[in-house]
């Protein structure tokens, strides 16, 4: 039998680190004009994308040579070209101090080997048996705080908290050691501005999946963690230090990305009650309606490669050892691929992939649990708080920040139940 | 169901849609997509594909 280990809090436990992640994501209520702005003059330009929206410097990557690229073609000339723009270095300074050994911070060989064995157990015929035995039952909980009420806000009672949820129902975790859970996962994100709540919380995530891990190896059961613990791939485990390295990412990659694109599914929904009214007439358009929603604001704007090589990109010379700032977020609303592209519609008609879940082989090995989760989310909403809509008494949602994009709340009015 | 999915990243390969941005035309088997073919969204070569209950 498993024995649940214990999760140390930090040692300071005033310590917010929440707010701190906050701040460091910024306010930016719409960064789409200077995109925009940016992508029509070249798509490659020098510098940061963080740079466009704060004046907070940036202590990790800051004095790096830099450039943006913009534009869909662009964007996805380097996420498909793994042998010339890399990860290893570009991730190494940051995400890498924070989960350590991930498969984020890895190129080919290694990286293809891991990621085999990885996605083995995301594959979409193995999450969607999820949906109804972990998903459900967690969407369900929550929405008993509620529902009674005919009211919520969205956001600080449900999607802040779901995805989550989901992830401590998969490793099996006691629910009474969720919040700080959620606190250590998002401190360790904290090493890459130089805080010392960083390393403390990654190593202390650390030593709580080591010994998970020694025990589930012991003593499998039919939870996520004995499965990766166990899973091959040709013949070959998972070692031990990149399972808890990606132990640690997963909360971040898997819970604070779901809980922003379904943030931002429920708020472009809500704000457009035509395309809403659609989606309740004929579910049969949710998967349309999510993909919509993660084109229109996907929950990551911009993300990092390495230059390896002098090279180009759309006849524009880059030298080796310079860091892309590749906008995900200007793929995605690009003109040339999505007329219109400033406008949440789900009617969208014989458009290109959306690159919210980047492509290549470094393509968001979740993508297909997030979608499970938003579906279930999204038709458990519809089924069970009719009448929904946005509360006149209330601020409208208000999405911000300029790489993490999310709304801080979300009030409703519906018929309770 | 079974279908030819890509064990990098579960990318299904649709015959009736095929990966016309690819170059390969609605209604092609997967007997007939040329071995130098690569998934559309992960860049995994077609070897890397398995038969799998979708």
């Amino acid at each position: 039998m498993t024995v649940m280990p214990k999760l140390e809090d930090l040692v300071d436990q005033s310590f917010d680190p929440f707010v701190v992640e906050k701040l460091s994501t910024g306010d930016c209520p719409d960064p789409y004009p200077r995109i925009h702005e940016l992508a029509a003059r070249s798509p490659v330009i020098e510098g940061s994308y963080r740079m466009q929206f704060t004046d907070v410097p940036d202590a990790q990557m800051g004095h790096l040579p830099q450039v943006m690229v913009l534009g869909y073609d662009a964007v996805l000339h380097v996420l498909t070209n793994p042998e010339i723009f890399r990860n290893k270095e570009a991730f190494a300074p940051n995400l890498g101090k924070s989960f350590g050994n991930t498969v984020t911070v890895m190129d080919a060989p290694e990286h293809t080997r891991f990621r085999k064995i990885f996605q083995k157990a995301f594959l979409p015929q193995v999450v969607a048996k999820w949906g109804e035995s972990v998903v459900d039952p967690v969407v369900s909980r929550l929405m008993e705080n509620f529902i009674h009420r005919g009211e919520a806000d969205l956001i600080e009672e449900f999607t802040h908290h779901y995805p989550f949820q989901v992830i401590y129902a998969q490793v099996e975790l006691d629910p009474a050691q969720g919040p700080t859970f959620h606190k250590l996962a998002i401190a360790q994100l904290l090493s890459s501005i130089g805080l010392p709540q960083g390393p403390e919380a990654s190593g202390k995530l650390g030593a709580f999946f080591t010994e998970l891990l020694r025990q589930k190896r012991a003593n499998p059961g039919p939870d996520l963690i004995s499965h990766l613990a166990n899973v091959e791939a040709d013949g070959e485990k998972l070692p031990d230090d990149v399972l808890v390295s990606f132990l640690r990412q997963l909360m971040n990659a898997g819970g604070d990305t779901t809980y922003r694109g379904t943030s931002v599914l429920l708020t472009a929904l809500l704000t457009h009650p035509d395309q809403l009214a659609a989606v309740i007439a004929d579910r049969s358009l949710i998967p349309a309606a999510i993909e919509e929603a993660l084109r229109w604001e996907g929950p990551v704007s911009s993300t990092f490669r390495y230059c390896s090589v002098d090279t180009e990109i759309m006849g524009h010379p880059i030298k080796a050892g310079t860091y892309i700032n590749t906008v995900l977020a200007s793929a995605n609303r690009d003109p040339e691929k999505f007329p219109e592209p400033d406008k949440f519609d789900i009617f969208r008609k014989n458009t290109v992939r959306n690159l919210a879940f980047a492509s290549g082989p470094h393509l968001c090995i979740g993508q297909h649990l997030a979608r499970v989760e938003m579906t279930r989310a999204l038709n458990a909403i519809l089924d069970r708080m009719p009448n929904l809509r946005l509360d006149p008494d209330k601020p409208a949602p208000a999405i911000i920040g300029h790489l993490l994009r999310v709304p801080e709340h979300l009030w409703v009015k519906f018929d309770a139940s | 169901m079974k279908a030819w999915m890509c064990m990098n990243c579960g990318w299904v390969y649709d015959q009736a849609t095929g990966d016309p941005m690819s170059g390969i035309a609605p209604g092609t088997a997967w007997e007939d997509v040329p071995d130098d073919w690569k998934c559309p969204d992960c860049g995994a070569e077609k070897a890397d594909f398995d038969m799998e209950e979708i």
